[in-house]
């Protein structure tokens, strides 16, 4: 009789199901949820998400939490993808503890879980997701945003680097290398609008995809168009090794990227052919304010490496989360009304990454600093856009 | 830019080579598509890393200390998770196989973490980085040349152990009849477990020379390598060793010329294109046996 | 042993009774519908697969080809020319049988491996196609905005009554939940009647032995492409179902590992059995979610969940290598001549 095993196997899973869906007992906490990805292949960047949230809410407990609640972050795996985002997005609606999101990672899995946050009414704010998208399908029917995020909207990204490249480098002639996922083609296509609409040349556009390693053919085509500046629409695992790689056929010229590079392992990647890049940044280090820097000795006294933007972002969007909770209390809807409400620079919220605010599609508006690559750190550009 | 593709594709394929005589060999003697062949690979890097990190090993003790760690896990993997299954359904064990594969994966993101981590720059010596040859505009580093001499002599070795040892010629009597070769007094699992220690091996150097190249290695790097060395295996006839080397190789210059000249988004679309024209044109491969429907 | 068969019998109605009210139940919940929705998205896959490997012997690793060619051709019928999910869902079937025909005319000739590794190559292009093609799938940016299921029955209503308006809009996850338990009856009600049907009967014979299924009169090329086209079009109706429900697509939700859970889930439950389909679905569907709880409970990182999933899809091959069920059809186990058969087998080993 082999269905007898098999019947309690499946009725152990299905109460196991059961189980999962019972949200814990304990209400003296306030929960935030973190869908990020902590497997697969993009775990690396859901490490520095959850190192930037952790940061901030041992922060908030240890100065007593909210209204003398402890703030718990609950760290859900999506493995950045849609279809994992869409399950962990309904275990997060179905939590009543829980008031408020912290993600998602990837602006593919944001955009999936996006319709349950919408239609059970519980706020995110994604400290990465970059995708234009997300402005369009993040409202429900009465218009109300359900999503924000403090990060920049890749469209904003690519024209501000097509214009530096232009006005504060004067290059002329750029290749363009691009990561084949929704934040390198949304960055690429917004920097070669804007380099077309301002005369520049673009004399290549190449493709990779995740994870790959060898760049050669590409490059080697590149190089025969003369370029005099590299873009690079993708994030630093693959954009050392391009860089690397470039300098190595004799491709020396400077390079251009967007967030994406922004993280120390970027150096250690890309070996001595790291100097040279340029990048956008949320805020530069030298720059910053008291809190900015205790936050970046803090981060590297805790985790051992450097704090990239991701983190600093994250830990912001937690500030915000948590600040809102406050002044509203534990409600849903209260803390998005909140947050909407935080829609000029006067009421932004000012933290490590500078004044964070809303527009009213739940987009931020903040400036944006040129960061270089030189002497094997990174050191704010001699030049910056006003 | 003809010359430089050329010789971009040489390298690649060497790699893929190294890879793929592991897949091919196991799918040899037990008709197995090994998927935690791959992480294998992976492993190998990992662990070379570790060693010239952890224990200050000089690059030579630590390539080869790894390559015997990764032997070893290899015939564990047979022992462990193969073994038990071999006359089960023939899909138990390829289920097994994609069970250890993320078993593997996931164990390596624990241990490691799952950032990229580069390869130990200090413990390279200095005359990699200078130029071995050049014609013209293309140049080819010590590294380059290392990759391309280590590859074909372990190939060679390969050959070697396959045509002219007593275990070489008893993993080829398994490769044609299992039962026959063990009436013929072949200790059969011995000979399985031969077989997955020399693929293992050879992945191990392969992920080694991958990560030294590159200069980076993260814990999903064996998929997309496993995926491509898996390609050239079929496309040289898959169980067929001198197959999958000539395989690896013509993947990867038709891949870095596929890159370069039709169309880059592409890419990895051009090995399985490549793949799919000869399985149909010619189904044993480019250098396989032909092979007859069993009554 | 007798009591607990007669037991079941009753109890599976029971059942079936609870699962159907259990949405309307004040226990259910959001999280626990989304998941059983997905488990059936799987059940559907499973079952469609099933026919290849279980009932022909054809090892297929590219599955989830058909699946993204469903739902991307959902996807975009619905985008661009809103029509309604009924009319979509038989030209997403017939789009994806296509594609298997196509597919299998030439390659379901090819021997052993080869045929598998075909339709790996197959899926693969297919999601390269998806990514790169961004004129018409929107590439990785991915498809947002696909209108859920409606049940227009507008046309009838204003017949009967100008003012009356029979249209309902999917909302949540309640209707998609008996969609999908429709789903899942019929393709499991036509899958059991195939089985047993001249069409399976032929599709077991190549399995068991394609020579002499052939000199029995079988013609294998033909049965063997009708079975690709079904399995494919089976694929392409999760797919639809799929697209309409998350309301999302993206080339991601279709890579080569998705082939691999649905071949293990046809696998685990015991390859060629339709109810082992059904369990494996559940099973591994509800094993991910059920680490994801058990896994901190035991003290254990988050990042653990797929060391110990791969762990376990191991453990379940080694200790039951034929899956949950046997692979025989269930005609065949109640046939009175087999039972006697087998009833005199036992005698004879005994005595």
């Amino acid at each position: 009789m082999p269905g007898k095993g098999l019947k309690f196997l499946g009725s152990v899973c299905l109460m196991g199901l059961l189980m999962a869906a019972v949200p814990a007992l304990a209400e003296d906490v306030i929960k935030i949820a973190v869908p990020s990805p902590y497997t697969g292949s993009a775990a690396g960047f859901g490490e520095n998400v959850k190192a930037g949230v952790t940061l901030k809410v041992e922060e908030i407990n240890a100065a007593g939490g909210i209204d003398g609640k402890k703030v718990e972050a609950v760290y859900l795996d999506e493995q950045c993808e849609p279809r994992e985002a869409a399950t962990v997005s309904t275990k997060i609606a179905n939590d009543k503890a829980i008031v408020g999101i912290v993600g998602h990672l990837c602006s593919s899995a944001h955009l999936a879980a996006l319709p349950t946050y919408v239609r059970e009414g519980i706020a995110a704010i994604s400290p990465t997701a970059t995708s234009v998208t997300i402005t369009d399908k993040n409202k429900d029917a009465k218009g109300n945003v359900w999503s924000f995020r403090n990060v920049y909207r890749d469209d904003f990204q690519g024209k501000f680097l097509a214009q530096y490249v232009d006005k504060a480098m004067g290059l002329k002639k750029i290749a363009v290398f691009y990561e084949n996922n929704d934040y390198g083609i949304g960055l690429k296509d917004a920097f070669v609008k804007e380099a077309k609409a301002l005369g520049l040349t673009i004399v290549g556009e190449e493709a990779y995809m995740k994870g790959a390693q060898d760049f050669n053919p590409q490059l080697t085509k590149m190089k025969g168009g003369a370029p005099e500046a590299l873009f690079i629409a993708g994030y630093y695992p693959e954009g050392a090794l391009i860089v690397d790689q470039a300098k190595k056929i004799g491709l020396d010229v400077p390079k251009f990227g967007a967030d994406g590079f922004d993280n120390a392992d970027y150096i250690k990647l890309a070996g001595d052919a790291a100097d040279g890049l340029y990048l956008t940044a949320p805020f530069l280090a030298e720059t910053a304010g008291p809190d900015a820097k205790k936050f970046i000795e803090t981060f590297k006294a805790r985790f051992g490496r450097d704090v990239d933007w991701m983190s600093a972002n994250a830990y912001d969007a937690t500030a915000m989360l948590a600040d809102a909770i406050a002044k509203v209390g534990a409600d849903r809807a209260k803390i998005r009304d909140y947050l909407a409400g935080i829609n000029t620079a006067d009421k932004g919220y000012k933290g490590i990454t500078g004044v964070n605010y809303f527009d009213k599609n739940g987009d931020c508006l903040k400036p944006a600093y040129v960061k270089m690559v030189k002497g094997n750190a990174f050191v704010p550009a001699p030049k910056q856009m006003d | 830019m003809l010359e430089q593709q050329l010789v971009n594709g040489l390298t690649l394929g060497l790699i893929y080579a190294l890879i793929a005589v592991g897949y091919t060999m196991v799918y040899g003697v037990i008709e197995l598509i090994n998927f935690a062949h791959g992480e294998v690979y992976m492993f190998g890097a990992f662990l070379c890393m570790m060693f010239l990190t952890v224990f200050g090993a000089p690059l030579i003790v630590a390539v080869l200390l790894s390559m015997v760690c990764c032997a070893l896990m290899g015939v564990l993997l047979d022992v462990v998770a193969y073994r038990p299954l071999r006359n089960a359904p023939r899909l138990a064990a390829l289920i097994t196989a994609i069970g250890m594969s993320i078993f593997l994966q996931n164990l390596a993101m624990i241990i490691w973490g799952s950032r990229p981590l580069p390869f130990v720059k200090e413990a390279l010596p200095a005359f990699f980085k200078v130029t071995a040859l050049s014609f013209g505009d293309v140049k080819i580093s010590w590294m380059q040349m290392t990759i391309y001499i280590v590859a074909v002599a372990l190939m060679i070795l390969l050959n070697l152990i396959i045509t002219k040892t007593r275990t070489g010629t008893a993993m080829r009597a398994l490769a044609q009849n299992r039962v026959c070769a063990s009436l013929m007094g072949i200790n059969v699992n011995r000979v399985i477990a031969f077989t997955f220690a020399l693929g293992s091996g050879l992945g191990a150097m392969a992920g080694i020379m991958v990560s030294m190249f590159y200069n980076t290695m993260y814990p999903t790097m064996g998929y997309n390598a496993g995926v491509k060395a898996f390609a050239a295996a079929v496309l040289g006839g898959i169980g067929s060793v001198p197959g999958a080397m000539f395989g690896g190789v013509v993947l990867g210059i038709a891949e870095t010329l596929g890159a370069g000249y039709v169309s880059s988004p592409y890419r990895d679309g051009v090995a399985y294109a490549i793949m799919i024209l000869v399985i149909i044109l010619r189904p044993s491969g480019l250098l396989g046996r032909a092979v007859t429907e069993k009554a | 042993m007798r009591g607990v068969t007669a037991l079941l019998g009753p109890l599976k109605y029971l059942l079936l009774a609870a699962a159907l009210a259990y949405p309307l139940t004040p226990v259910s919940d959001v999280y626990v519908l989304h998941v059983l929705v997905l488990i059936m998205v799987y059940m559907v896959l499973a079952m469609g697969l099933n026919i290849m490997p279980g009932f022909c012997g054809l090892l297929d690793l590219g599955y989830v080809g058909f699946y993204g060619i469903g739902a991307y051709t959902a996807g975009l019928l619905t985008l661009n020319y809103d029509l309604s999910f009924w009319v979509i869902v038989p030209l997403a079937v017939v789009n994806g049988a296509l594609w298997g025909v196509i597919l299998g005319a030439p390659t379901l000739r090819l021997v052993g491996d080869y045929f598998a590794i075909v339709t790996f190559g197959f899926s693969e292009l297919v999601v390269l196609f998806l990514t790169n093609e961004i004129w018409l799938t929107r590439g990785p940016l991915g498809l947002p905005g696909i209108a859920p299921v409606s049940l227009d029955l507008s046309w009838l209503s204003t017949l009967l009554h100008p003012e009356w308006n029979w249209r309902y809009d999917f909302y949540g996850e309640t209707p998609y939940y008996y969609l999908g338990f429709l789903m899942v009856t019929v393709i499991y009600v036509v899958m059991r009647r195939v089985e047993d049907s001249r069409l399976g009967r032929a599709w077991l014979a190549i399995r068991e032995d394609p020579m002499a299924a052939a000199s029995s009169g079988v013609n294998l090329f033909e049965y063997k492409i009708i079975a690709f086209a079904v399995s494919s079009g089976i694929g392409a109706l999760a797919g639809a179902f799929f697209a309409r429900w998350t309301m999302f697509l993206s080339p991601d939700m279709f890579k080569f590992w998705e082939s691999f859970l649905v071949l293990c889930m046809v696998v685990l439950g015991g390859l060629g059995n339709i109810r082992g389909a059904l369990i494996g679905a559940a099973v591994l569907i509800s094993l991910g979610e059920v680490l994801r709880v058990v896994l901190p409970g035991l003290g254990l990182p988050a990042e653990t969940r797929f060391l110990a999933y791969g762990l376990i899809m191991v453990l379940i091959m080694r200790f039951r290598p034929g899956g949950f069920f046997t692979a025989v059809a269930e005609s065949t186990l109640t046939s009175p001549l087999i039972m006697d058969l087998r009833r005199t087998l036992a005698a004879r080993k005994t005595g």
